[in-house]
């Protein structure tokens, strides 16, 4: 009996894994940009699809050659869609931004659904037995997502506190009123945190594809676990959102032993709400 | 001089002229899933359908006219059905429909042609409500009532007195799973679990270690082609060895093509016919003539059947709804098709028998272990 | 003719909807993103008392009631929350919304949804036939406008305003702007179950996939492209949108092509939504604004 709880805990460090990257991601949008950038799950979605599209005929890639190229194009989304549209918007309201945000995702989503139709796609990958250990299974794919999210992790380290750019990211992240005293960030500093939120979220994009397969809805339910896994960890916060990512994954997984597992997607919703509702200063209206 | 009117007239006569052929062709409306998340289906649907059309208007139509089916797609889910049935009633006018597949997709839609008193008829639905919205609604495909007792057989037989069931969450997998339970139980069985799932998902692991929470050594899983393809993977690369047991709607080659070596082995029940019959032999060779293939998509015989009874029942009772739905009756009764005897029932339904199939090296064949 | 009478329905229905939202985006400047839970609740609500044989006239008063009371206990928490997290907040209480109605079977028959709602019977009138439902929901049209525009010219509607705009000064003048914000808010709601009552008994079949953000979105897109906080502006873009929408669904294409309509209709409303918040973000129908603001 209890090597099914340890596979469902396997099962819940994986979603975490990749839900933390996702997290992550939108963590750094938010906290150096100040909104919620509701397409953020197209980047997830496109990341994915991107791969899928450079493996496939004509170009027919291997997935090692194709992995770069397409992060690069899920990038050139972002980066895109930063300068033709939020960067108009710079200073407008939250509002407005997040209303575009979520027409951005609309239009995102539904171009993926214009392309490649709304079935499920897969990478057409062998389908191969998962190794046995310890009484749990684990196939190459879901150790290779581990490994990487580690390895982003531990870039993402290196990054934020061994360099200038990082550091000054994380500084405005850290503390968003003295930001605001400072002004918005500079033009530079803007495009990093689009490079590495489209990576993060394309990266995530591809691992989750690979384990589970691509469909054009993907984005949306990520997005909200990622934006649950943001708030558990405190918005801005990096290290935050990995352990929010985590915390999601495990308590999907875990429920579902006592719910139905048509809610499951539901726990990442209601653990969004709950921390809207229960949580701290951030989220209060202006007069508190 | 010649050279000029030929070609014209011939050009005239070809263009489809934009004011409505109600008086060149008997058309007949058709709610298939052409896109989709069913339209595997869908598409194997149409080719059968259209293969019958040719037949029937290659030697002469129905009473010297040509039978035009109108397609609409009905995008795989129920509310796009009912938008497709509606247009059809609505403004193609037609007095009879080919309805769309899935039980669920199907008994949306079926109150709007009944409240229009349009017949609608189903080749794939199985579900034992299915007919019950009223008496224009018909099905040429027997009630899973029958097919749910044979899964219950084929466990017993088996020796798999202790079985979890999965089962799709719409009308078709409660219908198919109640009758299951039903009989399972009542003949000694236990259910050791109830598990829906949403059609779909990319993702059914965590139905999947539900499923084998208590060690079974069989699970019944009532699923579709996609939703199947997607968890007999994930249980094989889960190593998760239990006998499968499905129904009819996983008999598929495409299931094969999507899922590959982890369907090997799956047994299942399918309300069966037989091969042999000089029906079925014709029809297969026309199959194989217009197709070039033997890949005969699932569900196609009935759809074959349902053309000809329907042209059947116009010739007899005329091109209106009221004198199809009588007719049919007449013409089917005692008329043996690809599948076998299609007499309706008081229910405007079908019988049949129940046979297992499973799946080896790749292929579907009979499954030879004998059952009595 | 009937494709006509169909667009007029579908539009009336919209601008109840859109009306509703109205008063909460446009006049109380809250950005509920979960609006169609109480457009789904109503549906619901009629839709499962009628196929249990009750009257009509109970059905719409208990799904108008239903939808009232779930934007109150919605509302009590969240409304403590800053603009865009409010947002959020709604837009997560929606989904769940329509979770319960994919996941309890035994009350809603999940994702098989429930077929066959009966068509009103309203004061012993049956309103069955299209030009009869044109009827009903142009009535009903009317008189939510009439309502709701009461509200809003009221000394109520101008404290909502005030809110608005200013919420420090608002409660500086002795409004508790939390109460007056829990009142648009279930008003809304209420009207969003009616639109809803009158959706569902229109297309006979209704289905958790009924009431996913895309609906959210395109409501959204109606008052903002419209003109958020003008009497007439979500009536505009109602009609606008509706028409486009509708007549798309009704177009012959061959089968090839029909898989590409949908995602391209919804691309327009993404896009449209960008440009519309890129250049004119108050909308058709501009708000008068009245005294000069700042602003």
């Amino acid at each position: 009996m209890s090597s099914f709880l340890l596979q469902t805990i396997l099962n819940g460090i994986l979603a975490g894994c990749i839900y933390s990257l996702f997290a992550m991601g939108l963590t750094l949008i938010y906290g150096v940009l100040n909104f919620v950038n509701f397409a953020h799950g197209e980047l997830i979605m496109w990341g994915a699809y991107f791969l899928y599209f450079l493996m496939e005929k004509p170009l027919s890639l291997p997935l090692s050659f194709a992995l770069l190229p397409a992060l690069f194009l899920t990038v050139l989304i972002g980066l895109g869609s930063d300068r033709l549209i939020f960067k108009p918007l710079r200073k407008a309201n939250r509002l407005t931004l997040l209303i575009t945000s979520l027409g951005l995702s609309f239009l995102l989503r539904n171009g993926a659904q214009l392309f490649w139709g709304a079935e499920i796609r897969t990478y057409g990958l062998e389908i191969k037995k998962g190794m046995r250990f310890l009484g749990v299974s684990i196939t190459l794919n879901q150790v290779a997502i581990i490994v990487v999210s580690v390895l982003c992790i531990f870039l993402l380290y290196l990054f934020f506190y061994k360099s200038r750019m990082g550091k000054s990211m994380r500084a405005i992240s850290d503390d968003l009123e003295l930001a605001r005293v400072m002004g918005i960030p500079s033009d530079r500093t803007i495009q990093w945190t689009w490079v590495i939120a489209s990576s993060l979220a394309g990266l995530g994009g591809i691992l989750l594809a690979l384990d589970t397969n691509l469909h054009p809805g993907m984005g949306l339910i990520n997005l909200v676990k990622a934006f649950a896994a943001t708030l558990l960890g405190g918005v801005g916060n990096l290290w935050g959102a990995l352990f929010g990512g985590m915390i999601i994954g495990l308590a999907e997984n875990i429920s579902i032993w006592i719910l139905s597992p048509g809610y499951k997607d539901a726990i990442a919703f209601g653990i969004m709400v709950v921390m809207l509702l229960f949580r701290s200063s951030v989220v209060f209206s202006s007069k508190e | 001089m010649r050279k000029i009117i030929y070609p014209l007239i011939f050009a005239l006569l070809a263009f489809p002229f934009p004011y409505s052929y109600a008086q060149e062709t008997y058309k007949i409306g058709a709610a298939f899933a052409l896109s989709g998340s069913i339209a595997v289906y869908g598409e194997g649907f149409k080719k059968a359908v259209d293969l019958a059309v040719e037949e029937i208007n290659a030697s002469g139509g129905i009473k010297g006219r040509k039978i035009e089916i109108i397609y609409e797609d009905n995008k795989s889910t129920p509310k796009d059905c009912v938008t497709a049935v509606r247009k059809l009633i609505t403004v193609d006018k037609v007095p009879v429909i080919f309805g769309p597949a899935a039980s669920s997709n199907f008994m949306a839609a079926a109150p709007v042609a009944q409240e229009n008193k349009v017949v609608m008829i189903s080749a794939e639905g199985a579900a034992p409500g299915l007919t019950k919205a009223g008496e224009y609604i018909f099905r040429v495909f027997p009630s899973d009532v029958l097919q749910g007792k044979g899964i219950s057989d084929l466990c017993l037989q088996l020796n798999y007195k202790e079985v979890p069931v999965m089962y799709v969450n719409n009308d078709w997998g409660m219908g198919l799973k109640n009758v299951f339970v039903e009989n399972f139980k009542k003949a000694g069985g236990h259910v050791m679990d109830e598990i829906p799932y949403d059609e779909g998902k990319t993702d059914y692991r965590t139905e999947l270690i539900r499923a084998i929470k208590g060690n079974p050594k069989a699970v019944v899983n009532l699923t579709y082609i996609k939703e199947g393809a997607v968890m007999f993977k994930q249980a094989y690369e889960m190593n998760i060895k239990v006998q499968w047991i499905c129904g009819s709607a996983a008999k598929s080659p495409k299931l094969v093509e999507l899922a590959g070596k982890s369907v090997e082995g799956i047994i299942g029940t399918y309300p069966v016919f037989s091969q042999e019959t000089k029906e079925y032999k014709a029809f297969r060779a026309a199959w194989k003539k217009k197709y070039g293939d033997e890949k005969i998509p699932i569900f196609a015989e009935y759809n074959y059947d349902m053309v000809y009874l329907t042209a059947k029942a116009i010739e007899k009772g005329g091109y209106t709804s009221e004198g199809i739905r009588r007719a049919l009756f007449e013409v089917a009764k005692g008329y043996r098709g690809v599948t076998g005897d299609k007499t309706f029932d008081q229910d405007r339904g079908v019988g049949s028998e129940y046979g297992v199939w499973t799946i080896k090296d790749g292929q579907i064949v009979d499954y030879k272990k004998k059952i009595d | 003719m009937d494709l006509f009478l169909h667009l007029s329905v579908m539009s009336l229905i919209y601008i109840i909807f859109a009306l509703s939202l109205n008063l909460e985006i446009g006049y109380t400047g809250l950005f509920n993103f979960g609006h169609v839970a109480f457009f789904g609740i109503g549906a619901y609500t009629s839709a499962l008392l009628t196929l249990h044989h009750f009257p009509f006239e109970i059905s719409l008063l208990v799904a108008l009631f239903l939808s009232g009371i779930s934007g109150f206990l919605l509302s009590l928490p969240s409304l403590r929350l800053r603009g865009d997290f409010f947002g959020i907040a709604t837009l997560g209480f929606g989904e769940i919304i329509r979770m319960v109605f994919q996941n309890e079977v035994w009350l809603t028959k999940g994702p098989m949804g429930l077929p066959g709602i009966p068509k009103p019977k309203l004061l012993s009138v049956r309103f069955a036939t299209l030009p009869q439902y044109l009827l009903l929901t142009l009535g009903f049209a009317i008189l939510t406008f009439l309502i709701l525009r009461g509200i809003i010219r009221s000394p109520f509607g101008r404290v909502l305003k005030g809110i608005r705009e200013d919420e420090i000064a608002a409660e500086a003048l002795g409004k508790n702007v939390y109460r007056f914000r829990i009142k648009s808010f279930v008003v809304g709601s209420i009207f969003a179950g009616l639109a809803g009552v009158l959706w569902g008994h229109y297309t006979t079949f209704i289905s958790p996939n009924d009431f996913t953000i895309i609906e959210t979105v395109l409501v959204l897109l109606i008052v903002v492209l419209g003109g958020k906080g003008t009497e007439w502006g979500p009536i505009l873009g109602a009609i606008l949108l509706i028409f486009f929408q509708e007549s798309l669904r009704f177009l012959r294409l061959p089968p090839e092509y029909s898989r590409y309509l949908a995602p391209l209709q919804q691309m327009i409303f993404g896009a449209l939504l960008i440009l519309m918040m890129l250049f004119r973000p108050e909308g058709l129908i501009k708000e008068r604004r009245e005294h000069g603001c700042l602003s």
